[in-house]
């Protein structure tokens, strides 16, 4: 029996899609939101001039002087959109950007918070469950680095921001259409407080450090949406036989025509049919569609091919299906060896 | 002798040269919110001792004419710091005619007569583009009187 059978991939798609906004981010001219350098003198001197018994003179004012303390100000974005999982799903990652816009160097504490209220199910977090992107492709991958508090908090200048995932299980009993929201809060190290809060002497160089707007403390929240893609797969065949008939006997000719449709909700990502082609019934060569129109047997770039390199197999790449897409209909002939 | 003595001339001279017929002092100040005594949430200027970006500070020149003579045509020009943008309608001088510079303290003019060319077009000026604050008093200092000019920024 010649069975079609559906490959999924989980949401990579998605991922590619974060790995994009991030490199903006990188790329991107960023605004000098930090203000004046730490440690700036502002220096001010008056001049004043004046005439007494017709005669022009000039004179300078006392010089004042300020000098720019630190303002502690932080920002944390979610890159990651609403990510599709699967109950017991391991390890699934959200991205988020801490930027330090204050005008000091700064150091972040970063943590986790999966026990938001407001959604259908806590996501466990990993242990460790907070990493940085260190290859910077905007993916959690195997060279990310685990964030150990007390121990690697990030340094950032004015303007500079890091990549970073906290990644989360997703249970068992969590179910299709629920939603659990999980959270990463970045703290500046040197403290945290209402806006105006000073920290004598804390600021780089040893400068009064100020809490601004953002009370040296930011969070932002991601959100898992638990997807399982309902997918219903067909597989119907004509025989025609060299007779005129329709017997399968040696010499007629099978066309396979199978339909793949989602009926569910959710994103049935980078979907691929791999249909292996059985012994005694050759393929026959240029007989693929893709919903009417050809695809070759060459791996050339188009949606499939066939794929000699094992047992021969027909392959075509649907992509990301949605329910919206209705039936996609693959089409290929084989003979029945004389 | 005579020689010794007249290098005192010379010194005292020097010394009646040097000394001010005004007295001019300029204080930097930022506003801070308190309660006052009823209760109600007011502000007042303190010291600037610790200034953040986006904080205003508040420069005061105090000016008096400690001599015995009237002092005319008195100018006050005070630089806008690099840092620092001049916060619009800040500037106060009772009795003196604002001016502004936008390039660097060459020239000064009121502020709607102000232009900036900025890649050959020609716009109005704005107080991110002051340079230069400057009063113009419009009558004389008299011998005693005092003065007081101010205007805020913001630092960036």
């Amino acid at each position: 029996m010649n069975l079609a059978d559906l490959e999924m991939s989980p949401a990579f798609v998605w991922m590619r899609r974060a790995s994009i906004l991030c490199l903006c981010i990188l790329l991107g001219n960023p605004a000098n939101a930090a203000g004046t350098a730490v440690g700036t003198v502002i220096e001010n001197t008056a001049n004043i001039t004046y005439d007494l018994a017709g005669t022009p003179l000039a004179l300078q004012s006392n010089t004042t002087s300020i000098v720019v303390a630190e303002r502690i100000n932080v920002t944390t974005t979610l890159q990651s959109p609403q990510t599709l999982v699967a109950p017991n799903d391991l390890n699934r990652a959200l991205l988020f950007t801490v930027t330090n816009i204050g005008n000091g160097d700064e150091a972040f504490a970063l943590a986790i918070d999966s026990a938001i209220g407001g959604d259908d199910f806590d996501p466990n977090p990993a242990v460790p469950a907070i990493f940085f992107d260190s290859n910077s492709n905007g993916v959690f991958d195997a060279p990310d680095q685990a964030y150990v508090p007390g121990s690697n908090e990030p340094l950032l200048a004015p303007d500079a921001s890091v990549n970073v995932f906290i990644v989360n299980d997703i249970p068992g009993t969590a179910s299709n259409g629920q939603i659990g929201r999980s959270q990463l809060t970045a703290t500046s190290m040197t403290g945290s407080g209402p806006a105006g809060t000073v920290f004598a002497g804390q600021g780089d160089g040893g400068v009064d450090a100020v809490i601004g707007t953002t009370t040296g403390s930011a969070a932002a929240t991601g959100e898992y949406l638990v997807s399982e893609v309902l997918i219903s797969v067909v597989k119907a065949q004509l025989v025609n036989d060299p007779n005129g008939g329709n017997q399968p006997i040696p010499g007629a000719t099978i066309t396979y025509t199978i339909t793949v449709e989602v009926t569910s909700a959710g994103v049935a990502t980078a979907s691929t049919l791999r249909d292996a082609i059985p012994m005694f019934t050759p393929f026959v060569p240029a007989s693929i569609t893709l919903n009417g129109g050809a695809i070759s047997d060459a791996v050339d770039g188009d949606a499939g091919e066939l794929d000699s390199s094992g047992p021969a197999t027909v392959v075509v790449r649907l992509g990301d299906l949605t329910q919206a897409d209705g039936i996609q209909t693959v089409v290929f002939q084989v003979t029945i060896d004389e | 002798m005579r020689i010794f003595s007249g290098l005192v001339l010379v010194i005292a001279s020097f010394s009646v040269a040097a000394q001010s017929h005004l007295d001019v002092q300029t204080v930097v100040q930022k506003q801070e919110v308190f309660v006052n005594d009823n209760g109600e949430s007011d502000t007042r200027l303190v010291a600037a001792d610790v200034v953040v970006p986006g904080e205003t500070v508040f420069y005061t020149i105090t000016f008096t004419n400690v001599s015995d003579e009237v002092a005319d045509n008195v100018v006050i020009t005070n630089p806008i710091a690099a840092d620092l943008v001049y916060v619009e309608g800040s500037g106060f001088g009772p009795g003196a005619d604002l001016q502004f510079s936008v390039d660097g303290g060459e020239t000064f003019a009121a502020a709607e007569q102000l232009t900036v060319t900025e890649d050959g077009e020609t716009r109005a000026a704005e107080a991110s583009d002051y340079t230069h604050v400057r009063w113009v008093l419009r009558n004389n200092l008299d011998a005693g009187a005092q003065a007081t000019a101010r205007f805020a920024a913001v630092l960036e």
